[in-house]
């Protein structure tokens, strides 16, 4: 493959890559506090996605100047939706950690398999 | 016109906003909590026949939200398929939020009474707002909603097991939606739109260009709502989430929670994607494989299980498995049973589980091989739960039989008459898991000796009529489906024409 398209595309394939590590992790792992971080490096990756697509090559900011109507912009949806993104991940999180502390009430560890089998 | 466009907005918005009012009521006044949650369900449900009133004359309902046109803005569409789908779901909540009141109180510790109705509407308003949203973002966000919302039902119960279960649960349906949100962005890059009727016309001129793309997309899409409604290999939180939840939230869950993701999932496949994409790819003998995998292996789970609401946990694996396959076949019959099982199935899971909340409520009787003589003590329980058993294995006059014979019909439209053999299993097997437990409780010869008269009489069931009145109501829904499926095939057959 062409090294200028890779270059081009690259925060495509960083966000694939962490997609799947992030992904990896969660299944893995045996340490519930390092499934809820592959977790947020699995989100973490898609918001990239979503900016990498919104972004424009040499695009300025998305605010219209009438001066120059030709301008090139960056498409300010996908920075959007991402906020949105960012709160149901924080959300995810938070309750994960919630859960996670009352377990460690309950067992005395984080370990996941100690406790977390398939019945 | 313009009132009831504005109707499935406030569907969604009622709920939302008398949800974070729980918390603060139960604070000053923890007993007004159910019988305000239930009141405006009951509200949304009302909203939600009118609007169906509407529909039914053959004009779907298209509402922008805060007046901002689609591309750019939020559409909300009714058509036949959500206003059917809204009217089960308030209809199916409010009558676990009337069993609530006395369940809640028996099931959890009393200071998180309110914060389980939080949960509960929220829940509620997001199923709403997933089957009436036309833009696949506005679905993401409320595809979270419920999800989370259906974790907190099942954590609010505060034990070892159930919290466990809620962790399990939240991981694998945060991996799901990370699917789910991943495929949008792909759908994003490839269109530009969101909302799903420009999707359609845009996918529709340049899917060509990119094929590998859209199998890539459509493959996500199938993982991702494959975890968010338990489709065979990837239903591995279903079993302990549904089992360790109290009854009221195992009903809710197992029969609508599940269910709505599938609704997404079929409007995204078919009105998004179109009918050609679903054809070209082998995306439908995946499905149809993985169904039949489904309808075998979760009946044979459930058969192994000993734990009544385990059992029944499975067995939903299975029913999930119907109709799954109902929409890997794609035709007229196929779809229609799928939706009609549905339905059906809500009804059938929220009678089961409701019944084994009330049978523990009363007796503490939690596993299978414990109902002898349940029959005498609980008649008009165990009178429903054999309604549901029946309609489960798929006996006719019950609604479960309706839905069995069209997707019978189905694969023979679809040339596949090998799949009638899988669904006779599936459902021989269904009859192996549930006719022990009925045998038992009416026909079992042991502890005769403890009612001194060597002759059990039937007694009234000893439980509040709260409990009592939405299982029966439940059972008869399932008998009505059964005889008179006309009305909701109306529905179905308006929404199939729509489709195919």
């Amino acid at each position: 493959m062409d090294l200028e398209l890779i270059l081009l595309n690259f925060p495509y394939f960083v966000s694939i890559i962490l997609f799947s590590m992030g992904t990896l992790i969660v299944l893995t792992q045996p340490n519930l506090v390092k499934k809820v971080i592959g977790i947020n490096i699995m989100e973490t990756s898609i918001f990239l996605f979503f900016i990498a697509v919104g972004n424009a090559h040499g695009g300025i900011p998305p605010i219209f100047d009438p001066q120059f109507p030709d301008a090139l912009y960056v498409n300010p949806l996908p920075s959007v939706l991402m906020l949105t993104g960012i709160v149901v991940s924080f959300s995810v999180t938070a309750f994960a950690l919630a859960l996670i502390v009352k377990l460690y009430i309950y067992y005395g560890t984080i370990s996941a398999p100690n406790f977390m089998k398939l019945k | 016109m313009d009132t009831v466009a504005r109707l499935p907005f406030y569907c969604v918005i009622i709920p939302l906003v008398a949800s974070f009012c729980m918390p603060v009521l139960a604070r000053w006044k923890k007993e007004f909590c159910a019988p305000l949650a239930t009141l405006t369900t009951g509200i949304v449900f009302i909203l939600t026949l009118v609007i169906a009133n509407h529909v039914i004359q053959g004009i779907p309902i298209s509402y922008s939200v805060a007046g901002w046109d689609p591309p750019w803005g939020i559409e909300i569409v009714v058509d036949s398929l959500s206003s059917i789908m809204i009217i089960l779901i308030s209809g199916i909540s409010m009558l676990i939020l009337i069993y609530s009141f006395t369940a809640i109180k028996h099931e959890l510790e009393r200071i998180v009474t309110g914060w389980y109705y939080t949960a509960f509407l929220l829940c509620l308003s997001g199923m709403i707002g997933l089957v009436i949203s036309n833009d696949i973002f506005n679905m993401y966000v409320l595809i979270e909603i419920t999800g989370i919302s259906a974790c907190a039902l099942v954590a609010a119960k505060g034990t070892r097991l159930s919290t466990e279960a809620a962790l399990k649960y939240l991981l694998l349906a945060t991996i799901g939606s990370g699917f789910i949100l991943f495929g949008i962005g792909f759908i994003y890059m490839i269109t530009g739109h969101l909302n799903i009727f420009f999707i359609a016309e845009e996918l529709a001129l340049v899917r060509d260009s990119y094929p590998i793309l859209i199998w890539t997309t459509l493959s996500f899409f199938v993982v991702g709502f494959g975890v968010k409604a338990a489709l065979f290999p990837l239903h591995l939180w279903l079993p302990d989430a549904h089992s360790s939840a109290p009854s009221p939230s195992s009903a809710v869950l197992s029969s609508l929670v599940v269910k709505v993701y599938i609704i997404a999932f079929l409007k995204i496949l078919f009105i998004a994607f179109g009918l050609e994409i679903f054809h070209e790819t082998f995306i439908r003998h995946l499905i149809i494989v993985l169904a039949v995998i489904a309808m075998l292996s979760g009946s044979f789970f459930a058969f192994v299980q000993i734990e009544l609401k385990r059992r029944l946990a499975y067995s939903t694996v299975a029913q999930i498995g119907y109709v799954f396959l109902g929409i890997g076949l794609g035709t007229p019959w196929g779809l229609a049973a799928a939706m009609l099982h549905i339905i059906v199935h809500a009804f059938m899971k929220t009678c089961l589980f409701l019944c084994a909340g009330a049978i523990a409520y009363k007796t503490g009787r939690k596993h299978v091989n414990e109902f002898t003589g349940m029959g005498y003590l609980m008649p008009i329980t165990m009178g429903a739960f054999t309604v549901a058993a029946f309609s489960m294995v798929g006996i006719p006059l019950f609604g479960g039989f309706i839905s069995k014979y069209g997707l019978a019909l189905g694969s023979l439209e679809a040339n596949l008459p090998l799949l009638i053999l899988a669904i006779i299993l599936s459902s021989l097997l269904n009859a192996t898991y549930y006719f022990p437990i009925i045998g038992q409780a009416y026909f079992s010869q042991e502890e005769e000796s403890e009612n001194g008269h060597g002759k059990r009489r039937f007694q009234r069931d000893q439980i509040p009529n709260s409990m009592l009145v939405p299982i029966v109501i439940v059972a008869l829904g399932i008998i009505y489906l059964g005889i008179f499926p006309g009305t909701v095939l109306h529905f179905i057959n308006q929404t199939v024409t729509a489709l195919l």
